[in-house]
C-alpha cells in the first residue's frame, strides 16, 4: 500500500458538547498506481476523509501510514513541506481553490517556487508546459482566475497540483462542478496523466458510473463510515450492502433499455446528520431490510467475495 | 417522415477554427478591474473628485488664498459673502462740531406755555452718507426743546415703527446728529422727532438716506491702499463672508480643513492598522487566543467614548477652552480599532479555510508566506472600504467634539468649532454657520459615497461567482 488509513477518525466539534462524526474509524488503503473511487451522498464525509488523510485536518483518532512511515497526527508547516512532492490535492470547488489576487502563472508556479526558490522567469518554461498539458493556452499566463470558466479553473488546479510531480493525488469531485461535456474532458485528462505519471489517486465523486469507469477499486461511505469496498466492477454490478444497492439503483443508467429493465430499490428518506450518533447500523433508519438487531450492534466490514468487503449484519 | 441530413460543415470541429477559442478581452488585474468598475459609478467618481479637490484645497489653499485666517478686521464683522466690492475713501471722522442753530432764530414758546409745533424738521445729510459715518442735520422746529433721532431699515408705517433709537440732542439749538452705529451699505430711513420738555406734543419727519460703502483714510493706509480722499478703491473680497470678528471665512475654512482632514484621515489609518494587526493575529491563531482577544474587543465597545475623551484631556493637562488635537487622536485610535479588528479576524478566519490556502499549505507554504501572499491581499479590499467609511466617522467625531468645546479651541479653526461660533449668530448672519456645516456635510457625504462605490467595485467574491 502507498498510503493507508487505519481506523481514521475525524470529529468536528459544534460546541455545547455536540460533535459531527464526519469520519468514523475508516480503514482504507491505496496501492501504488491505483485509483480508488470514493462515493457516497452529500455529507457522508468523503471530503473530510480525503483532507484528514493528507493532514489538512487534525486527526481525532487513528493513523495514516505513507510508505511505511506514520504521518503526524497534527501537521506543522514543516510536515506539509516534507510531503509536498508526494501528495497533492485537487479541490472540490474550482472557484475558491484559486487565489483571486494571483495570476495563473503565479498560481501554477507556486509549488515550484516554494520548494526550490527562484522566480517566475526561471520556472516559466515548466509552467507553460503544464498549462498546455492540461489544455490551456500559453498566453493565459498573466490572466486572473475570474477570467476563466469553472472547467478551465479546474485545469489550473490540476496543473498546480501536478507540477511538483506527486505520487498520490486526491481528486475531490474534480468534475461535479462542471458541464457534462467538460466532465468527460477532465476525466480523460486525469486518465492520461495517471498513465504517464504513474499516479495513485483517490477519486471522490457522486457519479457512480463515472467512478466505475476511472477506478480500480470503489469504496462507499455512509454517514462517516465505510459500508462497502471492493473491485470497481464488482461493487457496481453486484453491490452487497443495501445502501450501495440503493445508490446504484438511483444512479440513472446511460442505456435506456437497461434503465427500464433494472429492478429499482426504492430510495427513501434523507441522509440524517452525523451528530452524536447512537450505536447500531447507521443505515438502520432508511434500510428496507432493517432488523431489530441492526439497531443494537454496529456491523463490521467482512469479506463477501474476493477483495470485496461490506458492513451489514445480513451478509 | 422525412429525416434530417446534416450538412458536413455543420459538424466541422469548432475547436479547429483558429482564433475561436482564444479570449479577446485584455487581461485585468484585480485593481485595474476595480478601477474600471468604480469609474462606471458616477456618484462614487464625483465623490472621489470632490475629495481630491478638498485635499488640494487644504494643501494649496494657503498659497492661492492669501488672507490670514487669524486677522481680525472689526470693520467687516459678520459680513455676508462679497466679491469685488469697492469703497469710497473718506476722511477720518474726527470730532464733528455739528450744526447749531442761531439762538435768535429760535421761536419762543407759546405765551400760554403750550407748545404748538407748526413745522416739522427737514432732514439733510452733511457730506457723503457712508458706512463710516452718517451726519444729518435738520431745520429747527419752533418750540422744540430737543430732538430724538431714530433709524430704520424700512420706511416707517406709523409713529410706533421708527426703528432703532439712536439718541437725542441735548438742547434745542443742536440741529444735527452723527450716526456711527454698525452701518451697512443699504438704504436707511432716518426719523427726527421734535419734542417739548414734557414730551407732550411731538412731530416727526422721515428721510430716506442711501449709505455708501466707505473706508477712512487711515484704514486705507493700513490696508496699503494708497488712495486720496474721495477716490474709489477695491476692497478685499470675502467669498464666504466674514465671522463675528471680521476674519475671512474662506481662509478659515481652508485652515479648518487641516484639522478636520488631519484627524479624519490620520486617526482611521492608525486604528485600521492597529485593528488589522490585532484581528490578523486573532484570526490566524484562532482557538483560545482568538476567544480571549475577542473578549477584549467586546470590553472595548462598552467603554464610553466621551468619558475617555475627557480623561485623556485631563491626563494631558489640557484645560477647558484649550486645543487638544492629540487627546482626540488618541481617543479615536484607542477606542475605534475594534471594528476593523473584527472585520480582519472574520476575513482571516474565512480565508484560512479557503481551498487556495489549503492548496498552498499542501505545497509547503510557511505561515508568513500564507499571511502575506494569500490572506492580506484578500483582506485589503474590505479593509479599504472600512477605512473609507471610518474617515467620515472620524471627521464627524472631530466636528462634534470641537462643536461641544472638547476638541480644538480658538484661535485654531476647525469646521466643528467654526460651526459652534456660527451658531451664536445663526439668525442675523446665517453664512457663518452655513459654510462650515456645508463643508462637513459634503466631506462626510463624499467619503460615504466613495466607500459605497469601493465596496461594490472591490467585491471580488461576488464577481468571481457571477
Ligand atoms: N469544518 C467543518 N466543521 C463542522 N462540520 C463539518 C466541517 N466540514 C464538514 N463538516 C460536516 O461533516 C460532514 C461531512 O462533510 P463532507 O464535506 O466531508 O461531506 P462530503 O461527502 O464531501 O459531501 P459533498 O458531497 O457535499 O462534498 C457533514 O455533515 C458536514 O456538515
Ligand atoms: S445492518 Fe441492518 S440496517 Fe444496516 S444495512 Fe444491514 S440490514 Fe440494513
Ligand atoms: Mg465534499
Amino acid at each position: 500500500m502507498l498510503i493507508e488509513a487505519r481506523k481514521l477518525r475525524k470529529y468536528f466539534s459544534l460546541g455545547h458538547g455536540k460533535q459531527v462524526h464526519a469520519v468514523d474509524d475508516v480503514s482504507l488503503g491505496i496501492a501504488e498506481h491505483e485509483v480508488l473511487g470514493l462515493v457516497g451522498e452529500s455529507g457522508s464525509g468523503k471530503t473530510t476523509f480525503g483532507k484528514t488523510l493528507i493532514g489538512l485536518y487534525d486527526k481525532t483518532g487513528g493513523q495514516v501510514v505513507y510508505r511505511d512511515r506514520e504521518l503526524p497526527q497534527r501537521y506543522q508547516a514543516q510536515d506539509y513541506k516534507r510531503q509536498a512532492s508526494e501528495i497533492q490535492m485537487i479541490f472540490q470547488d474550482p472557484y475558491s481553490s484559486l487565489n483571486p489576487r494571483m495570476t495563473i502563472q503565479e498560481i501554477i508556479a507556486e509549488g515550484l517556487l516554494i520548494r526550490d526558490g527562484g522566480n517566475l522567469g526561471s520556472v516559466r518554461d515548466k509552467v507553460v508546459y503544464w498549462l498546455e498539458r492540461v489544455g490551456l493556452h500559453g498566453d493565459h499566463l498573466s490572466r486572473y482566475p475570474h477570467e476563466f470558466s469553472g472547467g478551465q479553473r479546474q485545469r489550473v488546479g490540476i496543473a498546480r497540483a501536478l507540477i511538483v510531480e506527486p505520487k498520490l493525488l486526491i481528486c475531490d469531485e474534480p468534475i461535479s462542478a462542471l458541464d457534462v461535456s467538460v466532465q468527460a474532458q477532465v476525466v480523460k485528462l486525469l486518465g492520461e496523466l495517471k498513465q504517464s505519471l504513474g499516479l495513485a489517486m483517490l477519486f471522490i465523486a457522486h457519479d457512480l458510473s463515472m467512478v466505475r469507469y476511472v477506478s480500480d477499486r470503489m469504496a462507499v461511505m455512509y454517514l462517516g463510515s465505510l459500508v462497502e469496498v471492493g473491485p470497481a466492477d464488482a461493487v457496481y454490478f453486484s453491490p452487497q450492502h443495501p445502501y450501495t444497492k440503493m445508490l446504484i439503483s438511483s444512479n440513472p443508467e446511460p442505456d435506456p433499455v437497461h434503465e427500464r429493465q433494472r429492478k429499482d430499490v426504492i430510495v427513501s428518506g434523507e441522509i440524517p446528520s452525523p451528530v452524536n450518533l447512537q450505536p447500531g447500523c447507521r443505515f438502520a433508519g432508511r434500510c428496507p431490510l432493517v432488523e431489530p438487531h441492526c439497531r443494537l450492534e454496529t456491523p463490521m466490514l467482512r469479506t463477501v467475495a474476493a477483495n470485496h468487503l461490506a458492513a451489514c449484519h445480513l451478509l | 417522415m422525412n429525416s434530417y441530413e446534416p450538412a458536413a460543415h455543420e459538424f466541422a470541429s469548432v475547436a479547429r477554427q483558429p482564433g475561436l477559442l482564444t479570449l479577446t478581452r485584455p487581461s485585468q488585474s484585480y485593481w485595474q478591474d476595480a478601477w474600471l468598475r468604480l469609474k462606471k459609478n458616477k456618484r462614487a467618481l464625483a465623490s472621489l473628485y470632490l475629495i481630491i479637490a478638498l485635499l488640494l484645497m487644504t494643501l494649496l489653499g494657503p498659497w492661492l488664498w492669501h488672507q490670514d485666517p487669524t486677522l481680525q478686521d472689526l470693520d467687516v464683522i459678520s459680513q455676508p459673502p462679497s466679491f469685488g466690492d469697492t469703497a469710497l475713501v473718506v476722511a477720518d471722522p474726527g470730532l464733528w462740531a455739528g450744526v447749531t442753530a442761531d439762538t435768535a432764530t429760535l421761536v419762543p414758546a407759546d405765551p400760554d406755555g403750550k407748545l404748538v409745533l407748526t413745522a416739522t424738521a427737514r432732514i439733510q445729510t452733511v457730506g457723503a452718507a457712508t458706512t463710516q459715518y452718517v451726519r444729518v442735520s435738520w431745520d429747527s422746529v419752533p418750540g422744540a426743546a430737543f430732538y430724538l433721532v431714530y433709524r430704520n431699515d424700512h420706511a416707517p408705517e406709523s409713529g410706533e415703527d421708527l426703528g432703532l433709537p439712536l439718541g437725542q440732542t441735548l438742547a434745542a439749538a443742536e440741529l444735527s446728529f452723527e450716526d456711527r452705529l454698525q452701518l451697512r451699505e443699504q438704504d436707511y430711513w432716518y426719523t427726527v422727532i421734535a419734542s417739548d420738555e414734557i414730551r407732550e406734543a411731538t412731530s416727526f419727519t422721515t428721510e430716506r438716506i442711501h449709505v455708501q460703502r466707505a473706508i477712512t483714510a487711515t484704514q486705507a493706509r493700513e490696508r496699503l491702499l494708497p488712495a486720496p480722499l474721495g477716490a474709489t478703491v477695491a476692497l478685499q473680497s470675502h467669498p464666504f463672508g466674514t465671522d463675528s470678528l471680521g476674519r475671512d471665512l474662506f481662509a478659515r475654512i481652508i485652515e479648518g480643513a487641516r484639522v478636520s482632514l488631519f484627524i479624519g484621515i490620520v486617526a482611521p489609518f492608525l486604528f485600521v492598522l492597529l485593528g488589522t494587526i490585532y484581528g490578523g493575529i486573532s484570526g490566524y491563531f484562532g482557538g483560545t487566543v482568538d476567544a480571549v482577544m475577542m473578549r477584549v474587543t467586546d470590553f472595548l465597545i462598552a467603554l464610553p467614548f466621551l468619558l475617555f475623551m475627557i480623561l485623556f484631556r485631563i491626563g494631558f493637562g489640557i484645560g477647558p477652552g484649550e486645543s487638544g488635537i492629540f487627546p482626540m487622536l488618541l481617543a479615536l485610535v484607542l477606542l475605534r480599532w475594534e471594528d476593523p479588528a473584527r472585520l480582519v479576524r472574520g476575513q482571516v478566519l474565512q480565508i484560512r479555510e479557503e481551498a487556495f490556502v489549503q492548496a498552498a499549505r499542501l505545497l509547503g507554504a510557511q505561515p508568513l508566506y500564507l499571511i502575506f501572499r494569500h490572506m492580506i491581499p484578500n483582506t485589503i479590499g474590505p479593509l479599504l472600504v472600512n477605512l473609507t467609511f471610518s474617515i467620515p466617522m472620524a471627521i464627524f467625531t472631530e466636528a462634534f467634539l470641537s462643536f461641544i468645546g472638547m476638541g480644538v479651541a480658538p484661535p485654531t479653526p476647525s469646521w466643528g468649532s467654526m460651526s459652534n461660533d456660527g451658531l451664536k449668530s445663526m439668525l442675523s448672519s446665517p453664512h457663518e454657520l452655513l459654510f462650515p456645516a456645508i463643508f462637513i456635510s459634503l466631506t462626510v457625504l463624499a467619503f460615504n459615497l466613495l466607500g459605497d462605490g469601493l465596496r461594490d467595485a472591490l467585491d471580488s467574491r461576488m464577481r468571481s461567482r457571477e
